[in-house]
């Protein structure tokens, strides 16, 4: 059973995608940075669930599943680097972050 | 041309999760966006099940909406962030982002546009290229995800943990150092 065409899965993957790259790149916020990576992994989580069911193999939904476990450590590690940055400067802002600069 | 009730579930699932992924990039209150954050990935669950994924459904709830979206919350609460309300939401340069982000998305389009697009489904699966070894039927089910994560995926899923026991050693070093001793 195929639901829609695999053209309609990769095109709405291609849209989420776009949305959390515009979101990665304008965004202040370094949390809502995050976010947006969280949204782009999703885009391709689900085309690679297309992948997997146009191509009737399971490894697509593998690397999908391997993915998401890799996203959870990248949380994990983004979240504590936030934590920590905010204990030396108070703010979330991308553009505060000029410790390196003159 | 008529819609089979998948089609039209598949069009309520995309419409909805392209809205709320706007809306999670574009909130100003950090909060509400990771509330649409948390409509989307139930959304992209449901495209999942769709799509005949039913283990990464449970997986995407159970680690995206339950445990990740979660410890966003609580790190948006933990932080000190006065005047974030203030503030732009975005950079000086957000046109450019913009203009990448749909680039991008308008480019796949173009390039899938050429195929067949629109909803008419197709006469028959196209079978993988290596299909003189005939495959058993793979329906997506958890015996079949089973099989495959602990046969021919095993040192990968190995592996894997190790990843997550970094990550989980590298945030409490990080998270837990105090002001005074950095």
């Amino acid at each position: 059973m195929i639901v829609v065409p695999m053209a309609v899965v990769l095109g709405l993957s291609a849209v989420l995608f776009g949305i959390g790259m515009f979101g990665f790149l304008a965004r202040r916020n370094i949390i809502l940075m995050l976010v947006s990576v969280e949204v782009m992994l999703n885009a391709v989580n689900l085309s690679l669930a297309g992948f997997s069911r146009q191509w009737n193999d399971p490894r697509g939904q593998m690397l999908a599943l391997f993915v998401i476990a890799v996203a959870a450590a990248e949380v994990g590690v983004g979240l504590g680097l936030i934590i920590a940055l905010n204990r030396n400067r108070s703010t979330a802002d991308v553009d505060d972050l000029t410790k390196l600069k003159w | 041309m008529t819609l089979t009730t998948a089609q039209v579930v598949f069009c309520y699932f995309a419409g909805a999760s392209v809205i709320s992924a706007l809306l999670a990039v574009t909130r100003r209150n950090p909060v509400h966006s990771m509330l649409w954050l948390l409509a989307l990935f139930l959304h992209v669950a449901g495209l999942y099940l769709l799509l005949g994924a039913e283990f990464l459904a449970v997986v995407q709830v159970i680690v995206y909406a339950g445990a990740i979206l979660v410890f966003y919350l609580f790190v948006q609460m933990l932080l000190d962030v006065p005047g974030e309300e203030q503030r732009s939401r975005y950079s000086a340069h957000w046109p450019f982002a913009a203009a990448g982000g749909l680039s991008l998305a308008g480019l796949a389009l173009l390039a899938l546009s050429d195929g067949a697009f629109w909803l008419v489904p197709e006469s028959a699966p196209p079978q993988p290229a290596h299909s003189d070894v005939r495959l058993p039927e793979y329906t997506g089910s958890l015996t079949d995800v089973g099989n495959e994560l602990f046969r021919r995926f095993a040192v990968p899923f190995e592996l894997a943990s190790l990843v997550l026991l970094a990550a989980i050693v590298g945030a409490v070093v990080l998270a837990g150092r105090r002001a005074d001793e950095s």
